[in-house]
């Protein structure tokens, strides 16, 4: 716990990054990404029947610039899947691709193996965009029939109140006259109706207050729980690293990371021990023969060392009773990883 | 088969509920029909054919009002709203849309006219015979289609504002110059001229002629057909150049 609060104001205090640090560490990235790609694909062969949803080399081309390029990755059963990126990174794109909505300008997106739009597909998806208003003139409840009525197997009309929380009130309001909060639940509701096994949700909790965005969430453990696989797009970094279990990072229109949150995080981020240390430097300086630690910097009367395990090296740090004090360990975070990526972007 | 019935109720549910609709295809008519066949033109000769004339023409006016304005505007509120994108993403097809909403507005269609019928009956004491009430009805439904035609054309119009202005200057200068208002030979002789050739009053004086125990003219028929024609094929060719551009 103390270390973790120590981290927190250690990259508090950091000062913002600068652009070139950034393009540095952008270069960094693509580059891991590039082995690392062609790795997942080798290793991660994923089982046929088990594929909600892949994209084969999907490129999009809006007016000769590129949306989202050469984009690889499939979607498993029962996965909770952020995409996660900064505006513009090709995220509703994507979605929109997955959905049927736009076509690629080459390569293939299949859903349940077959083309989006087909209507068996269709049948089994459930979706809440962006800027989409409600019907207007017409009640909640008889909105909720109306959906219903478009799927062979529709959530039971009870269960759909329960699940999205309507009250008897609510139910009987038109649609067009509910508070902005009530018409994202009946965005919710609408993506649920027809019970769907895949769920696309873009940028869901925008414009949600935060106690509503902590029962969205929690609704859609509920909806993990009955097995259903989930997509869902946003930018707040928080959202991605709570909820999914898996991240796919975007940026300008490709993906840079896939894998869990925790995967990630330890192959953008920086893990690091920082201390005092009063005696001969070479002794510290000697700690990068190791193989877990990737670089030692002096900085002032502090040094620097990062490494892939902050635990291994504090060890060996006691065991070599390093004369050593004040010891930090920066657990790096996704955060600054994020941050990089968003920074970069504003810059532009 | 269920989804397009639930469509079809809940498009007319729609309608209904709108203000404009029963401000503009109820009320105004209605209102109308009583100025200009109690309030002025009393002393005209042979008022029973007036009033029934009159009644025609009111209901033409409301049906063509609804079909143009109401259907119109709707489209271009949903296109805009990103509703018709979303729908796109459910089962219900686009055809089944479609003709859940030309089905929905033909069952408002109906019950416009019924309410107009009655209304003229019951402040004129219009009496047809069952034929001619039930011949004008058909006819007034069977025109409708070339007006909501023209609705779908006014509904690829991309802002609300547009749509609403255009629709409702069109509505006003199809329903003048075609005689909705004030008989054609009361009107300026090239307006006339004009007007003869406009669906407006080719739609109503198919109405007129039952009423007076005739049969529209062929020339009406082949008229707003020929329309239809050409706002189908517009509309069609609009939305195809819109698809490509996204």
């Amino acid at each position: 716990m103390e270390a973790k609060k120590r981290t927190k104001e250690a990259t508090m205090n950091k000062p913002k990054t600068t652009t070139t640090t950034t393009t540095e560490a952008m270069k960094t990235i693509e580059a891991m990404n590039k082995t690392q790609t062609t790795e997942a694909i080798k290793t991660k062969e994923p089982n046929q029947e088990l594929v909600m949803a892949e994209l084969k080399g999907v490129t999009k081309v809006f007016k000769g610039k590129k949306a989202v390029d050469d984009l690889n990755f499939s979607i498993r059963k029962g996965e909770i899947t952020a995409i996660l990126g900064p505006n513009g990174a090709g995220k509703s794109t994507t979605i929109k691709m997955l959905l049927g909505l736009l076509e690629p300008s080459t390569g293939s997106v299949r859903v349940f193996n077959q083309k989006p739009k087909e209507k068996k597909v269709l049948e089994r998806i459930g979706a809440m965009l962006q800027e989409v208003s409600v019907i207007d003139a017409l009640t909640v409840k008889e909105i909720l029939q109306l959906f219903r009525s478009y799927y062979p197997k529709p959530l039971p009309y009870e269960e759909l109140v329960t699940i999205t929380g309507f009250t008897k009130e609510e139910l009987k309001k038109r649609a067009e006259k509910l508070s902005a909060g009530q018409k994202r639940r009946l965005a919710f509701a609408l993506a649920l109706a027809g019970d769907p096994d895949l769920l696309f949700f873009d940028e869901p909790t925008v414009g949600m207050d935060v106690t509503s965005r902590s029962l969205f969430w929690k609704t859609i453990d509920d909806l993990k729980a009955r097995g259903k696989t989930i997509i869902f797009t946003t930018h707040y970094l928080q959202e991605a690293d709570d909820v999914a279990e898996r991240i796919i990072l975007f940026h300008n229109g490709a993906v840079i990371e896939d894998g869990t949150p925790a995967e990630i995080k330890s192959r953008l981020t920086k893990k690091a021990v920082t201390f005092k240390h009063f005696g001969q430097k070479e002794a510290v300086f000697a700690l990068k023969k190791l193989p877990i630690v990737s670089k030692v910097i002096a900085n002032g009367d502090r040094f620097i060392v990062e490494t892939s395990d902050t635990d291994a090296l504090l060890r060996i740090l006691f065991e070599r009773q390093l004369p050593v004090k004040e010891i930090d360990i920066e657990q790096g975070r996704l955060e600054d990883a994020f941050e990089r990526l968003t920074v970069k972007e504003e810059v532009i | 088969m269920n989804a397009v019935w639930m469509q079809c109720k809940a498009e007319a549910l729609r309608i209904l509920r709108n203000p404009y609709y029963v401000f503009w295809s109820l009320m105004m008519p209605i209102l109308f029909y009583v100025l200009f066949t109690r309030i002025f033109n009393t002393g005209i000769d042979n008022a029973q054919e007036w009033q029934a004339h009159y009644l025609m023409s009111m209901t033409t006016f409301s049906v063509m009002g609804t079909a143009i304005m109401t259907l119109g505007i709707r489209l271009v509120e949903e296109r805009s709203q990103g509703w018709a994108t979303f729908m796109r993403i459910t089962p219900l097809s686009d055809g089944a849309y479609f003709f859940a909403k030309m089905m929905g507005q033909t069952v408002i269609h109906t019950f416009s006219i019924i309410v107009i019928f009655a209304a003229g009956a019951i402040i004129n004491g219009v009496s047809l015979s069952v034929q001619a009430w039930l011949f004008s009805y058909l006819w007034i439904l069977a025109g409708s289609f070339t007006f909501l035609a023209l609705g779908t054309l006014i509904g690829a119009m991309k802002k609300v504002d547009t749509a609403s202005g255009v629709s409702n200057l069109l509505y006003m200068v199809l329903a003048i110059s075609g005689g909705m208002w004030m008989p054609l030979d009361t009107m300026p002789q090239f307006i006339q001229n004009i007007g003869v050739w406009l669906p407006s009053y080719n739609f109503g004086n198919g109405a007129w002629q039952i009423i007076r125990g005739a049969n529209p003219e062929w020339m009406n028929l082949i008229v707003l057909a020929g329309y239809l024609v050409v706002f189908v094929v517009l509309s069609k060719y609009i939305r195809s150049k819109q698809e490509v551009a996204v």
